[in-house]
């Protein structure tokens, strides 16, 4: 059973206008130099409510910087939200950035093993899949060369082998699968589609609008950290795509 | 709290791969292998050896496990504060990518540098056991276990420190720098190239009891050099610095551990 929900969910964080102060400036300047470098408060989500189920797919549309990124995090709990509340049940498998959590001067072999660990694997299990999960990525001998040498297709193609092969409950994917190639595509919409027949809860964020719409039925236009639009998908992607030619036209005239 | 430990021991899996990692890479290539991190307190302690048992005028048998074993622990402790600075830093991209206690990336700083004070203090073993046999020396061979408990509590220290070390660098980026400087002034304030007496007869005692590294120098070289086994009141002064520095760490952990992922 797996099962997300945020209640009134918001995220706050203040960052240096400037830069990080030193310790040595702390100590002795800090009385009167707070004003030179004042803290910035960024409001990365505010008042986010999402609800959702097993078999449920939802693909979240938005301009750089709305905090699709950021709403993943938070659903992955790598952002703890500053207020609201967040429930998620289910193993969680998550898809960022394709170079985050690779150990570039290891294999592909040994980083099967340091994600699948990180993802709550042991060795006896991973051991068990690591066969499989090598045979879908296509590396062949690729896999015994340290992950340096790969490109970002070969990585997405490993990373996302990985994570599927875990069997999670929650995926969360972050705008990755587009760099792997048409043959990888098509491969990874099986494997996605085979985890949703298992009543998996899948979350997407893309710039790609026809996939989104192939994959998921439920869609969230997110803008300036708030929901402006929750509903079917393809609903969704009319309205924000009404949204952004107005916009364009205006640039081109 | 409890709970927190329970999660670091569930994803051993994941930070004992990464520690062997860091051993691995550090003698893949390298002809000598494990030899290397010999190499370096060994070659320090032959030159100092050469240089102060005469200016001390000590026997260099006498000498030579006294420095190396000063030197080791020394050695451990600075490793595990000046590489647990980056810490934090360098498992930030498993940080970004899943939600786990990071109090496992000071650890993995921390076994890894305790691989090389193990092989260290082996070969301080090795040479009082030898010199011993040889007969050029005492021997302790009961009063050598003293030092476990010891190495125990250091460990914790060290852990401890590389926590506070690495949350300091996140927030502070020059705290590793201060931390270097403060090493730098703190190996020629401590007993290491010469023996704790010289300060004491030179009205300089009060060195000796403000500095907690003298204490972790008590408990490990003097049972295994010198047969003394520590008196209770060294384990209390022991057991006060490293539930301060263990208290302090958790503490903030505690507090930081949500905050710090937007810092980095």
């Amino acid at each position: 059973m797996a099962l997300i929900d945020l209640e009134n969910v918001s995220l706050h964080f203040r960052v240096r206008q400037k830069r990080q102060v030193t310790l040595k400036e702390y100590l002795i300047h800090h009385m009167y130099r707070r004003s030179v470098n004042p803290y910035v408060e960024v409001r990365a989500l505010n008042q986010v409510d999402l609800c959702a189920e097993d078999g449920d797919r939802i693909g979240i549309v938005g301009h750089n910087g709305a905090g699709k990124s950021t709403l993943l995090r938070v659903l992955a709990g790598v952002y703890p939200p500053t207020s609201g509340t967040r429930t998620v049940d289910g193993r969680i498998c998550s898809l960022f950035d394709i170079t985050l959590g690779f150990e570039m001067e290891s294999t592909g072999w040994e980083n099967i093993h340091y994600r699948g660990y990180l993802l709550g694997e042991t060795p006896k299990s991973i051991a068990a899949k690591q066969k499989e999960i090598a045979e879908f990525t296509e590396l062949g001998d690729f896999m015994n060369m340290p992950v340096r040498h790969y490109s970002a297709g070969m990585l997405v193609r490993l990373a996302f082998a990985i994570s599927t092969a875990v069997e999670p409950e929650v995926l969360l994917v972050d705008e990755v699968l587009s760099v792997g190639d048409r043959e990888f595509q098509v491969k990874a919409r099986e494997r996605m589609a085979q985890l949703m027949k298992n009543a998996r809860l899948l979350v997407m964020v893309s710039h790609d609008l026809d996939s989104l719409a192939r994959v998921c039925q439920t869609g969230i236009w997110l803008d300036h950290g708030r929901i402006i639009k929750f509903g079917p998908m393809s609903e969704v992607i009319q309205a924000y795509r009404g949204n952004a030619q107005p916009a364009l036209s205006k640039a081109a005239a | 709290m409890l709970a927190y430990f329970d999660s670091i021991w569930k994803c051993r899996h994941f930070w004992l791969s990464l520690v062997k990692l860091d051993l691995r890479t550090r003698y893949r290539r390298s002809f000598l292998g494990i030899g290397w991190s010999l190499l370096h307190p060994v070659c320090m302690t032959v030159i100092m050896c050469l240089v102060f048992s005469k200016l001390f005028k000590q026997s260099a048998v006498e000498y030579a496990p006294y420095l190396l074993s000063g030197l080791a622990i020394w050695q451990y402790i600075v490793n595990c504060t000046l590489q647990g600075c980056q810490s934090f830093f360098s498992g930030e991209k498993y940080i970004r990518q899943t939600p786990m206690p990071l109090a496992i990336f000071p650890l993995r700083t921390v076994l890894s540098a305790t691989f090389h004070f193990v092989i260290a203090l082996g070969l301080v073993l090795a040479l009082v056991i030898g010199m011993g046999v040889a007969g050029y020396r005492e021997l302790h061979p009961l009063a050598m276990w003293q030092a476990v408990p010891g190495v125990l509590m250091l460990f914790v220290f060290c852990w401890s420190m590389a926590v506070l070390a690495g949350l300091a660098t996140v927030f502070f980026h020059d705290a590793q720098h201060l931390a270097e400087v403060g090493f730098q002034i703190g190996f020629y304030a401590t007993p290491i190239i010469y023996e704790s007496r010289l300060l004491e007869q030179n009205d300089l005692g009060w060195v000796n009891e403000i500095n907690p590294v003298v204490i972790f120098l008590r408990l490990i070289r003097d049972p295994i050099l010198e047969g003394i086994i520590p008196s209770a009141f060294t384990y209390f002064e022991g057991l006060v610095i490293i539930s301060a520095a263990a208290g302090l760490a958790c503490l903030l952990m505690a507090r930081l551990q949500k905050r710090l992922i937007f810092h980095l």
